[in-house]
């Protein structure tokens, strides 16, 4: 399914097109006034949408795990591995851009207090952990089989982080959480809606789009291997 | 699946760990080893907050320590045989209860060293001891699944670079539940602590003896 979609090109006209309506309209478009937030409140349609592909793409790593355990076919690690590679720089750039947004409001780029800040780091640790995993195998079976092993435990663990950790924690900074407003409250007239929801799919269509890109140049680095 | 064959195997682990020692006294030196270290580092007082989180690194190392070797012998001479007389399912089985087992009486014997040390911090016993438990059984499942990756690879180190982060998790769980131990809280929000922890090793249970087969095969 994912290398049928790779080969469409609807989605990618799409995303281009999304991506600039996030990056021209998302500087455009009316903002609820807020004491301390203020402009900032835009890098919602950049940092929020970040986790939703990390997550897309840590999906995909984990179907094609499984499919590779379950019919041993090399091209399904392929996609497995670079749709994590991928994820893993959303990820990086979903913390980055979180560390920006909170030295403009919290005041500082890290707040302890920050349960989900923790979190994504500790996600993103262990999503390194697996490509060390794979650097330490020669043989490409043994690579293949045991990362997609990991890979379902890293879900787990990634899906545990995200997602209970900090909704059983009752210090948290981040809107939605913690007793804090989301920012639903905010977003009277649906205006950083009409942003936020797009940009999510815009984000979310890169990063699936370099994914594929990635998994093309790996096929071909392996033909060319084959032919030397 | 056959119960018998589990608890043979069971068997057969704790009287090969009895019948050579050295691996069972070098944890028991590092435990208490460990604890007098802290006992002087802190001059013998210590908040409850910190009482845990050296209680939890301790337990952690002497687990992965001792979870670390259990497929040592297995991998070099008898993987085959044991491919053949055992099915996959029942080896991981018989090998996630003893290790469970073995982080459980390690957890004790910290416990117990900690407590002769800076008196008993725990206010909840029977949570704390519920926590061990859980923790031990969680830790265990992670640990014993990810021994097998780096048997097969005979890299060590690799555990502690895998394991470390992908126990993250359970660990904040059991962070979070041992300091409910201490104070008086509302009684459904620790049972929602100890119901996140009890899923969470459920999961990596079934995780584990689903895939196990696959990281047995050649």
């Amino acid at each position: 399914m994912y290398e049928k979609f790779a080969h469409q090109t609807w989605w990618k006209i799409a995303t281009i097109i999304l991506v600039l309506y996030t990056c021209l309209y998302g500087f455009l478009v009316n903002i609820p006034e807020l004491a301390i937030l203020e402009e900032s409140i835009r890098n919602l349609f950049f940092h929020v949408p970040m986790w939703f592909a990390m997550m897309l793409l840590m999906f995909i790593n984990l179907v094609y795990g499984i499919k590779y355990l379950s019919n041993g076919n090399a091209r399904n690690d392929v996609i497995a591995s670079r749709s994590a590679a991928i994820g893993l720089i959303m990820g990086i750039l979903g913390i980055l851009t979180g560390s920006v947004w909170a030295k403009v409001t919290w005041g500082a780029w890290w707040v302890f207090a920050e349960v989900k800040l923790n979190a994504s780091a500790a996600a993103i640790l262990v999503y390194s952990a697996y490509f060390i995993l794979r650097g330490s195998f020669t043989d490409d079976e043994m690579k293949a089989k045991f990362s997609a092993v990991y890979s379902v435990f890293a879900f787990v663990m990634f899906m545990v982080l995200i997602n209970v950790i900090p909704r059983i924690a009752e210090s948290s900074l981040h809107p939605g959480n913690g007793g804090n407003p989301g920012f639903n409250a905010y977003d009277l007239d649906s205006n950083l809606r009409s942003v936020f929801y797009p940009a999510v799919l815009a984000w979310m269509g890169i990063g699936l789009w370099l994914s594929t890109q990635l998994v093309r140049l790996t096929h071909i680095q392996r033909k060319l291997d084959d032919i030397a | 699946m056959n119960v018998g064959r589990i608890l043979w195997l069971v068997k057969k682990e704790a009287a090969l760990e009895w019948r050579n020692r050295s691996a069972l006294t070098s944890m028991l030196v590092y435990v208490i080893g460990a604890s007098f270290i802290v006992y002087y580092a802190f001059e013998g007082h210590i908040t409850f907050q910190v009482w845990s989180a050296i209680f939890w690194i301790i337990a952690l190392f002497s687990a992965i320590n001792t979870i670390g070797k259990t497929f040592d012998k297995e991998v070099t001479q008898r993987f085959y045989y044991l491919r053949t007389v055992i099915p996959p399912v029942e080896l991981i089985l018989s090998k996630l209860i003893y290790n469970a087992f073995l982080v459980f009486i390690f957890e004790l014997v910290i416990f117990a060293e900690m407590s002769l040390f800076f008196g008993i911090q725990v206010e909840n016993t029977p949570i704390f001891l519920l926590t061990l438990l859980l923790g031990g059984v969680g830790i265990s499942n992670l640990f014993t699944l990810f021994a097998t990756i780096t048997a097969r690879t005979g890299n060590v180190v690799l555990l502690s670079v895998l394991g470390f982060p992908i126990i993250l998790p359970l660990l904040l769980l059991i962070l979070r539940l041992t300091g409910l131990s201490d104070v008086e809280v509302l009684a459904d929000d620790r049972w929602s602590n100890v119901g996140a922890v009890a899923a969470l090793d459920a999961i990596t249970l079934v995780l584990s003896v689903v895939l196990f087969p696959y990281l047995w095969s050649e």
